[in-house]
């Protein structure tokens, strides 16, 4: 059971966004994905879940994603964009039950698990009290809470999320960490599950992630456990910030502290 | 504690099937003759003959015009999520308007009267086709709204010409009158040309909702959620050319129905975009059958046409549409 990347590329017409990114990464694990503006994050993950023509393979168990069917892929792999649109004010209830779309035949209705998924996911999140709030009156936070409940609750094997917490007050940042951290674990019948998360708080992708995989410009530059990944070497070269970087009751602590003169920028690529 | 929402659209569901039933009670029994609205089937011998030929295919079209007018606006707002998407919109209306005047234009139409009809199908097909063609497989929802904006253009752009070149005023005249719209002097042949090509527009369109709901989240959410969003695009777009061609052919053109229905019932589905199908079919098909009965009780001379009612009530409904401010969420 793991979800493995081959030799991704992702051009826009001739640039090239992704290149050259192979990795494996299994259940269980909590993965940051990070990188400075640009890096390519997004696209990468859009390429993990299957929603952008690229080069090379992803492989879920050994099986290409291009040759799952729909509804397989749609089960097995939950994806939050990041800052999706809400089209209609549905309730809040109501649009984190789309969730369980591919669960569900045409026409059926909502089976006792499907409640379960949604109020569960919901709990999680601490969204369970707007549940029936409609979703053109809530605040962007509590936006984006639903909005991941709605992946939550789709409980596939592997969840992707890109800046799931940008939106987000401490007190609900800290939370969502947990609950990432929690699905990771998975419940009595799903056991271990995977998910890659796209964050810019590097405090707290090196103290709730067992995996960092930083991006520069394309390519990945660093990938393993987010006190190699997150040095504070990596974090001068690619983020050109210089890092206060400690420990709080042996968890890592890392604040951008200072951006490091434009002599060390990189040099611009050619592309 | 609120009901689960099914029941709710069951109560909704069930309260418009009982309005059609009263609509469609009153277009049966609401006759018109030279001297204004006449009630009831008239005199015994002629009885029969008034229900079959007259009262009937008038009431079975406004029923299928109107739903499927209503089916084909919600289904259309749903894919392009934006409340004021209309099927006129596509270009299959005034492609099917084109389609009958052409016919007209050769003198046909006086031949055999199932080539008007023929003729209004194939404009929606042609039309559909240059959609396909412009928009292309791939095409985004706003590149189909511009072509459709132009499909639309040309349509009555060619729609001129043959009026301009028109053979004689009376020509012109009569082109004109059936581009109103109207259910006046229809037969059954109507109803059995008109009703296969709508049931498949139906089902394509049904077959769609599921993908509509997904799209609320937006085309990548759809995805992940195991929905192919060309899938839902060709499915609503198909549909509704083929019933709205249909429809066209039948009646002429009868607009802002698909744009006024949805709009009104949306709320009591809570915008679930799925569940506005059936409601706005049976709205669609109460709405049209009382209007078409209101034209009949309307006093002496020349017939008001459905079309120009429809038109008079849904533009100012547009105009407000559009004048309001964005309302949040619905960002």
């Amino acid at each position: 059971m793991t979800l493995a990347a081959d030799a991704i590329e992702v051009r826009y017409d001739t640039q090239l966004a992704v290149q050259a990114s192979s990795f494996v990464l299994a259940p269980g694990e909590l993965v940051a994905l990070v990188g400075p503006n640009g890096a390519g994050k997004s696209t990468l993950l859009r390429a993990l879940a299957g929603l952008q023509e690229h080069a090379g393979t992803v492989a879920w168990q050994g099986q290409a994603l291009a040759r799952l069917d729909r509804r397989v892929r749609a089960r097995t792999i939950a994806y939050l964009p990041q800052n999706p649109p809400v089209h209609w004010p549905l309730l809040a209830r109501e649009l984190v039950d789309l969730a369980r779309l591919p669960h569900r035949a045409y026409g059926a209705r909502p089976s006792a698990a499907d409640a379960d998924a949604v109020t569960a996911a919901m709990r999680e999140t601490d969204s369970l009290g707007l549940a029936s709030r409609g979703v053109g009156r809530l605040s962007a936070g509590e936006r984006a809470r639903v909005l991941l409940a709605r992946a939550l609750a789709v409980q596939a094997p592997v969840l992707l999320v890109d800046e799931p917490i940008a939106m987000l007050d401490p007190y609900h940042q800290l939370d969502v960490m947990n609950v990432l951290r929690a699905y990771t674990k998975g419940n009595g019948e799903s056991g271990p599950r995977l998910v890659v998360a796209v964050l810019h708080d590097l405090g707290l992708a090196a103290r709730f992630c067992t995996r960092a995989l930083l991006m520069n410009q394309g390519t990945i530059v660093k990938d393993g456990p987010p006190q190699v990944a997150l040095g504070a070497a990596a974090i001068r070269d690619h983020y050109r910030v210089e890092p206060l970087i400690s420990d709080h009751a042996g968890e890592p602590v890392i604040v951008p502290w200072q951006r490091l003169g434009s002599d060390s920028r990189p040099p611009e690529r050619d592309r | 504690m609120q009901p689960a929402p099914p029941q709710r659209d069951l109560a909704l569901i069930a309260g418009l099937g009982a309005l059609l039933c009263l609509a469609t009670a009153g277009s049966l029994f609401v006759g018109r003759g030279g001297d204004g609205p006449t009630f009831g089937l008239g005199s015994p011998e002629i009885a029969a003959m008034i229900f079959a030929e007259i009262r009937l295919p008038r009431t079975l079209l406004a029923l299928l015009v109107g739903g499927t007018l209503g089916l084909c606006g919600a289904a259309l707002q749903g894919l392009l999520r934006n409340p004021l998407a209309e099927p006129g919109l596509l270009g299959a209306a005034s492609g099917g308007a084109l389609g009958a005047v052409v016919v007209f234009y050769f003198g046909l139409a006086t031949a055999t009267s199932v080539l008007l009809p023929a003729g209004a199908v194939l404009g929606s097909m042609v039309a559909l086709a240059a959609l396909y063609g412009l928009a292309g497989r791939r095409g985004d929802f706003l590149t189909i709204v511009l072509a459709g904006i132009a499909i639309n253009a040309l349509a009555a752009a060619l729609t001129s010409l043959a009026l301009n070149f028109a053979p004689s005023p009376y020509a012109a005249l009569e082109i004109l009158f059936w581009m109103l719209g109207s259910l006046a002097d229809r037969s059954l042949t109507h109803v059995y040309l008109a009703l296969p090509l709508m049931l498949t527009g139906w089902l394509l369109v049904a077959v769609s909702g599921r993908g509509l709901d997904a799209l609320t989240l937006g085309e990548d959410t759809a995805k992940s959620l195991g929905f192919d969003p060309r899938r839902t695009q060709w499915l609503v777009i198909g549909g509704t050319a083929l019933a709205v061609g249909a429809a066209v052919a039948v009646t002429g053109v009868v607009g802002f129905v698909g744009l006024v229905v949805p709009h009104l019932l949306r709320r009591a589905v809570g915008h679930h975009p799925s569940r506005l199908l059936l409601p706005s079919f049976l709205g669609g098909a109460v709405l049209v059958t009382l209007a078409d009965c209101a034209i009949r009780l309307m006093p002496p001379g020349p017939e008001l046409k459905l079309g120009v009612v429809t038109a008079l009530l849904g533009a100012p409904f547009f105009l407000h549409l559009v004048m309001r401010p964005q309302q949040g969420g619905a960002a």
